[in-house]
């Protein structure tokens, strides 16, 4: 590793002091009006929340409901992750399973609440197309729908990734040994995969029980923690140092995970080769989970088909003429097309800034010899751990009465702060696995070491970095929770504007302002995919 | 002429080098030959500058490097993975640093430097398409051109195998006199030491064993260790091609 330069210090300082400023900061502000009273610092405030019926059921409901989802979405995610890797279903299967789960990915989770709706309500699509309702949409029901649909996708992609790891050889073995084929499942396929399920639902629960967007759109007189939280804030009487104990308790949850998630990681099996080797026949083992997994999949994107529909058609289930009067009204509205160029502006700025803190602090970490570098680690482990829900708060706390109020700037550093772990840890990866004598070499061949990172190591990390743009920006595009307590009527955002339009039921406005929001994450995606292909094959 | 005077080192209180004092002369190929943890690579790093020395004094022609940063002593070295830029070409990754030194070597003195090393056929060519030898090369050529002062190699013969390695060998060998060039070689293979060095630097535990020509370390060994590391992994070779061989190749 090079020598300590004074650019590292800065840049370190610099990073430092940001964190400092816009999450220890905003975090001990929240925890200290947690014990704020009206006659001074008590426990007071805790006492009266918890001994609140209504909280006490919404946390209760929340953790049944998260744990519920937590089960289904591992079950769910393992069947899918199993059959795109250890079968041999027909290819373009598995093409379409794993691009098919990504799509929730690119919607705001207030949308998928709608989509239930026009699918499963009393005129909803699949209602029609079955001919009854299936179930009861608000409340549980709907809320189950929605936080599965929106776990699903990040619990495949841990799984999906971790069978990456797996030596598909120890099932050759294991049926050479006389392994019948449940014990020889178990031995090689769930044992070594046993600490990523445990973190697949450790995952879901935590995404389920800190989201705010399907329980503010689907979640009925079904109250969940988020929705208290911000009828605390923002009801009719704000209560914020009330607000600022649910956010308290809210966390222990998210913390008591990542605990779990970190002690998790280290039940997983690490094989120290892998071999690339043909997966035996098994027609019936091939037909079943092809037809299981594609059923998931249907079933998943069926929901948001009529977002597709809908949005085209006169009056939606009523006057099925087609039509692009919602469309072209939502872009002669200067209004929403504000509102989505603010977005847009968001998104990018998030994604620019965001992506060069996270890669500035992951080449400090993996690649220099800095004294208290190791504190981005824990950075990275309490953004990880803190609520989006719970960060906008501490923000609406700390800079209510600052010139940061209503501001881009107030919505950009907390997007960046809100989604720095993933980016961080993607980039730390990557730059850890280069060759360590780079900047060494390049200071030898007289460059300085900023010039070393900029024609050395950034161009060797391209991929990577384009990633971290995408994960940024397509987050930005999204959350709601994160910043439904910092927009204000002139920083307004698609995300949170889908929540004002559900007070005047205007859901086509709404849908078509999802989609907006699904091709712009969409043409994203598709743009990062190129150059990240383009890069590897210039290698 | 480069003087290593009471240098010594420690990393969390553990002493890696214990007091070195060593002369070597310009033009020379100095191996530092010791197994694993003797501190070969780190003495390496003291000369190079990239690791600070605790005690003692780096001389060289006269003047005291040790406060000295790395990038203003001159020296420059090879790494034992070579530390190849993979997004750019051969000559792309030659031709680097002359970016920074311009002028440094003429177009002329470039084109030779190629030839010598037989890389025409190959600058092209990216990182990843270029076989062992070829990158061993390659890192050589663009070390050469920055006209270090001392040339370091990190276990520059490791990654290669038989034929290839020989050819480094000599190459490494011409170079040294062709350009009258101090070169410090780090290996633990005592074979690649003597058949490769005008001298030995043998390091066990952070202390010299012994430092002399290859002769005087075959013909008169210091000490056991010597003995035992050096001798002894010489006579199993030689009796391992006795056993297959015979007489006539052992």
């Amino acid at each position: 590793m090079p020598n300590v330069k004074i650019e590292m210090r800065v840049i370190f300082l610099s990073i430092f002091l940001l964190f400092t400023v816009f999450l220890l900061l905003p975090l001990g502000t929240l925890f200290v009006r947690s014990f704020e009273t009206d006659q001074g610092f008590g426990i007071s405030n805790y006492l009266s929340i918890l001994s609140s019926k209504d909280l006490n059921e919404a946390f209760g409901n929340s953790i049944k409901i998260s744990s519920m989802t937590a089960v289904i979405t591992t079950i769910l995610a393992f069947t899918l992750a199993y059959a795109v890797n250890c079968t041999r279903i027909y290819r373009p299967i598995k093409t379409v399973i794993k691009t098919g789960i990504l799509i929730p990915m690119l919607l705001p989770t207030i949308t998928y609440g709608f989509a239930i709706m026009y699918s499963f309500g009393n005129q909803g699509l699949l209602t029609k197309i079955f001919g009854r309702n299936l179930f009861e949409i608000y409340g549980f029901n709907g809320l189950l729908m929605g936080y599965v649909i929106y776990t699903l996708p990040a619990a495949f992609l841990l799984i999906n990734n971790s069978f990456k790891y797996i030596d598909k050889k120890f099932i050759i073995v294991s049926k050479l040994m006389g392994d019948g084929s449940l014990r020889s499942f178990l031995n090689t396929i769930v044992q070594p995969l046993l600490g990523t399920l445990g973190g697949a639902f450790v995952l879901s629960f935590i995404l389920s029980f800190t989201d705010f967007g399907i329980p503010a759109s689907v979640g009925g007189t079904y109250y969940v923690v988020a929705t208290q939280l911000y009828q605390v804030m923002l009801g009719s009487i704000p209560d914020f140092n009330n607000g600022a104990v649910i956010a308290i308790l809210m966390l222990l949850p998210a913390v008591f995970g990542v605990l779990l998630l970190n002690y998790l990681e280290k039940l997983n099996f690490h094989y120290d080769k892998f071999s690339n080797i043909e997966l035996i026949q098994h027609k019936c083992r091939d037909i079943c989970l092809g037809i299981i997994s594609s059923a998931i999949i249907v079933a998943m994107l069926s929901v948001f088909a009529v977002m597709f529909i809908a949005p085209f058609l006169n009056s939606f289930p009523y006057d099925l003429t087609f039509t692009l009067k919602h469309v072209l009204s939502i872009f002669q509205s200067s209004n929403l097309t504000d509102i989505y160029k603010n977005s847009l502006l968001v998104a990018v700025l998030t994604a620019v800034l965001g992506t060069l803190v996270a890669y500035c602090s992951a080449i400090l970490n993996a690649r220099t010899s800095l004294r208290g570098k190791s504190t981005i680690d824990i950075v990275s482990m309490i953004t990880n751990t803190v609520p989006g829900m719970v960060l906008g708060l501490s923000y609406l706390l700390l800079f209510n009465g600052s010139s940061l109020k209503g501001t881009f700037t107030i919505i950009i550093l907390c997007n960046i702060v809100h989604f720095f772990t993933t980016p961080y840890l993607m980039a730390k990866n990557s730059l850890s696995k280069m060759n360590p004598s780079w900047e060494t070499t390049g200071e030898l061949l007289g460059d300085s070491w900023i010039r070393t990172v900029y024609r050395v190591i950034l161009p060797n990390s391209a991929s990577t970095v384009i990633e971290m743009f995408s994960y940024y920006f397509i987050n930005s595009m999204v959350t709601v929770s994160g910043i439904i307590f910092l927009v204000t009527a002139q920083t307004s955002l698609v995300a949170s504007e889908i929540k004002e339009l559900q007070h005047f039921a205007k859901f086509n406005e709404i849908f078509v302002l999802s989609l907006l929001i699904f091709v712009t994450n969409l043409f994203i995606k598709l743009l990062c995919d190129y150059f990240q292909k383009k890069q590897s094959i210039n290698r | 002429m480069l003087k290593l005077q009471n240098v010594s080192k420690q990393f969390d209180r553990k002493v890696v080098l214990d007091d070195i004092n060593v002369e070597i002369k310009t033009g020379e190929i100095v191996s530092l030959l010791g197994p694993s943890g003797s501190g070969k690579t780190t003495l390496l790093n003291i000369i190079l500058g990239l690791t600070q020395l605790d005690h003692g004094r780096i001389i060289f022609n006269d003047m005291d490097l040790s406060n000295v940063s790395m990038k203003n002593r001159g020296f420059n070295i090879v790494f034992q993975d070579y530390a190849l830029f993979p997004h750019l070409s051969a000559y792309e990754n030659i031709i680097y640093g002359l970016r920074n030194k311009k002028g440094l070597v003429s177009e002329t003195e470039l084109q030779e430097y190629i030839d010598f090393l037989e890389l025409k056929p190959h600058l092209a060519k990216k990182i990843g398409e270029l076989s062992g030898g070829q990158k061993q090369r390659v890192a050589l050529a663009r070390t050469l051109v920055m006209k270090p002062k001392i040339l370091l190699l990190d276990e520059p013969l490791s990654a290669l195998d038989g034929v290839i390695k020989e050819s480094i060998k000599q190459r490494i060998q011409s170079i040294a006199r062709e350009y009258k060039l101090t070169t410090i070689i780090v290996t633990h293979d005592p074979e690649e030491a003597l058949t490769l060095s005008d001298k030995i630097l043998i390091i066990n535990q952070g202390n010299i064993s012994q430092f002399g020509t290859p002769q005087e370390i075959i013909n008169q060994p210091n000490n056991d260790f010597v003995k035992e590391f050096i001798l002894k992994q010489l006579q199993i070779k030689r009796q391992n091609i006795y056993n297959l061989f015979g007489e006539k190749y052992a």
